[in-house]
């Protein structure tokens, strides 16, 4: 008999494991669940601090009959999750936040999202930047992948005490005046480089990024051709960059290691090139430079990093449902609260000129109304086609760069090696 | 899927002996493990095989481009690269490291040394650290500024400072010490083991006919250890060849340094979204393991012989 009933028991584990391995949609399908009222079930991700729960809260406040959960992950670990979802084809949320850079690895993937111009985005599309817009659509423009959230448009973080120290006037109007294009950049670093022994800016990636984002093609076009052989734009940031690390200019910190962190606080450096996300960043790694970082235009124009897209996979069962939802979460008013409750810089120009923009102020940046600064910076923003190898591209070409600096590798040499090493893997796709 | 119809009909005594039945429990109890392994081992590891032959980025049709994947691979002076770099960092990762394990293992066993168990724990403390957190640490420790405690130390010594991260050498010996200081004691605690079952008669013995400690370690305690010392050598060796987190953090950005067979496999996989060559590159690892296993095989059996 104990014989009989260990056997049912193992019997019952087996079973349950083979429908625990079975189909788990019932999770998104529970619309029929106590037979009352008819909820809908939305799952969404997200990755980082977005403070999309409050506004979910006050969605469902109006929309009773939505029940939304947010998940909210890591960077890299979100897009993981999600990427392999997608490609297997099951366990994807109904709405997905995907960043920038990620959204360029499902160019070949439409068939994995709804259309957001079948839900109407046509109608909300003049609400948008440009650029920020045409990232999100497909290569013909006939599909649109997601919704903009914020954007990341990039300005020059520079310390006050190292201009100062330099003889170079501080107040961001004159820094802005002082330094108008590249060429003058470049004289500048000479200067403090002369007077304070200290490199302009942190490491080559920023000083590179930054060129690149004014070029008005960049490594792809439409038709997925790598251009950078063929146009001059990279290769003339890339030759801009490498000058300057021949003469010495740039510091040689990587990005978020540590020591990048303590030069900030310790103000080994004249100027950082970067998003307005940043902000954050540098406050928490000089909490005792309040003052010291100022922030003024950059030279040249401007740039973006960073910023996402909300999406609709196609295993959604409540399309219509999530497309309400989103279209709410990003409209301009919405994003006004998200900059004011979680610093997320608005991709809807017409809050610029919200009272809260116009009478912004940082007292850490020296009381400089940054908000404006981006503002003004994120209509400055080239509209771009990045393409779906753009990461690998800029991964070779910062490995190069890299290796002229550290090893004192000939610039020619490496710039070849890089192409080389780019088309060997775009080959393979 | 076994269906629960099916296999509720099964179990019904009508018409099953009670050989057949005492067979078909024991299948049952171990059936979990199959299963499991069906779908998370056997599963990925075949279909390896087949998408290695396949062009396929994850999301699209999968189209059949035979040996291309393979030609690809191997016409990237990168992949040959990483071979050597999993190689080189494999030696001088696990070489010194079995020696100094053996060593500390000797000590741990030898009458003098107090609080044996605390330092058996404390040896494998590191084999139970996350290996992020580690890699973490140990690229601030290796940090290429000047300032870096490595640098720092050596500046101490009149060494100039070294490009820990970008250096051919630099990058090698800093994951070589990672894997060295993760190991050393998981080692030392197997070959403990090995120690404590040779029987102490023998070293009587030895002390009688007037053997000396060094002589007692290299005629009695090294033959004795042969078995554990192949087994260690094996996993070392198969361990080694998989090498991937640590260069993952510490080389930012798959420099070719510290590029290792693993990471250029994942690198294909999870970055390109090229599927096809990533497999091939699984592919041939495995068939490189082999190959290395099968010398380590021959060896051992060499020694055995020579050692009777």
């Amino acid at each position: 008999m104990m014989k009989k009933r260990a056997l049912m028991l193992l019997l019952a584990f087996v079973f349950m494991f083979a429908t625990a391995c079975g189909n788990q949609s019932e999770s998104t399908n529970e619309s029929k669940d106590k037979g009352s009222s008819e909820k809908v079930k939305l799952n969404m991700w997200v990755f980082g601090s977005t403070g999309y729960e409050k506004l979910a809260e006050e969605y469902m406040k109006d929309h009773p009959n939505v029940d939304i959960k947010i998940q909210s992950t890591q960077f890299d670990d979100h897009h993981n999750a999600l990427f392999t979802a997608l490609s297997a084809g099951s366990g994807a949320p109904d709405i997905a936040m995907i960043e920038v850079n990620n959204i360029e690895r499902y160019r070949e993937a439409q068939d994995r999202f709804y259309n957001l111009y079948d839900f109407g985005a046509k109608d909300i599309k003049d609400k948008y930047l440009d650029w920020k817009w045409r990232i999100g659509e497909s290569a013909d423009g006939s599909f649109l992948f997601g919704l903009p959230t914020d954007i990341g448009p990039t300005a020059m973080f520079y310390r006050a005490d190292v201009f100062e120290a330099a003889g170079l006037p501080t107040d961001p109007a004159e820094v802005a005046q002082l330094i108008p294009d590249w060429n003058a950049y470049a004289e500048v670093a000479a200067t403090i480089k002369e007077k304070t022994g200290k490199p302009i800016a942190d490491n080559v990636e920023l000083v590179y990024n930054a060129l690149r984002d004014q070029a008005p093609v960049q490594y792809f076009n439409e038709k997925e051709e790598l251009l950078i052989e063929k146009e001059p734009y990279i290769k003339q940031a890339y030759d801009y960059t490498v000058s300057l690390i021949q003469k010495g200019y740039l510091g040689s910190n990587g990005l978020w290691t540590p020591e990048w962190g303590n030069a900030m606080e310790k103000g080994s450096y004249a100027t950082l090139l970067a998003p307005a996300w940043m902000q954050g960043v540098v406050k928490g790694n000089a909490p005792n430079s309040a003052g010291k970082w100022l922030i003024t235009n950059m030279p040249g124009g401007a740039g973006n990093w960073g910023g996402s897209y909300l999406t609709i996979p196609k295993e959604s069962k409540h399309p219509k449902e999530a497309y309400d939802f989103i279209q709410w979460l990003v409209a301009p008013e919405q994003q006004l609260k998200s900059f004011k409750d979680m610093g997320l810089f608005p991709s809807t120009p017409s809050v610029y000129d919200a009272p809260e923009f116009k009478e912004y102020k940082d007292e850490y940046f020296g009381g400089v109304n940054t908000a404006q600064v981006f503002a003004e910076a994120a209509q400055k923003v080239k509209t771009v086609y990045m393409g779906k190898n753009y990461t690998l591209v800029q991964g070779e070409i910062i490995k190069a760069l890299t290796n002229v600096q550290k090893k004192k590798a000939d610039p020619e040499k490496e710039w070849e090696e890089a192409i080389k090493r780019i088309k060997r893997q775009l080959e393979r796709q | 899927m076994v269906s629960h119809n099916h296999t509720n009909a099964t179990v019904r005594p009508k018409g099953l002996s009670d050989k057949k039945k005492t067979a078909l429990a024991g299948y049952l109890f171990i059936s979990p493990f199959f299963l499991l392994f069906t779908i998370f081992g056997a599963f990925p590891m075949l279909f390896s095989f087949y998408l290695a032959f396949q062009k396929w980025n994850g999301f699209g049709e999968m189209t059949f481009v035979g040996v291309k994947n393979f030609s690809f691979i191997f016409t990237d002076p990168l992949f040959w690269k990483s071979i050597y770099n999993t190689i080189v960092i494999g030696l001088l990762g696990t070489g010194p490291q079995l020696i100094a394990a053996l060593i500390l293992a000797v000590a741990l066993n030898s009458a003098i040394v107090k609080f044996k168990s605390v330092f058996r724990v404390a040896y494998f403390v590191p084999n139970v650290t996350s290996i992020v957190a580690v890699a973490i640490i140990f690229t601030v420790l290796f940090s290429e500024q000047e300032a870096g405690l490595v640098n720092a130390t050596l500046s101490l010594f009149g060494i100039s400072p070294v490009s820990w991260q970008t250096s051919e050498w630099g990058a090698k010996i800093a994951i070589a010490t990672m894997i060295f200081w993760r190991w050393v004691g998981y080692n030392s605690i197997i070959f403990l083991a090995g120690l404590q079952s040779i029987p102490k008669d023998l070293y009587e013995a030895a002390e009688i006919d007037g053997a000396k400690k060094w002589q007692q370690f290299l005629f009695i305690t090294v033959p004795m250890l042969k078995p554990i010392i192949v087994f260690v050598v094996f996993t070392a060796t198969i361990g080694s060849l998989q090498i991937f987190a640590e260069p993952l953090i510490f080389g930012s950005g798959f420099r070719e340094e510290s590029m290792t067979i693993v990471l250029y496999l994942w690198r294909e996989a999870f970055s390109n979204n090229a599927f096809g060559t990533a497999s091939a590159t699984a592919v041939s690892l495995f068939l490189l393991i082999i190959v290395f296993t099968t010398i380590n095989f021959f060896a051992s059996n060499r020694l055995d012989k020579s050692g009777k």
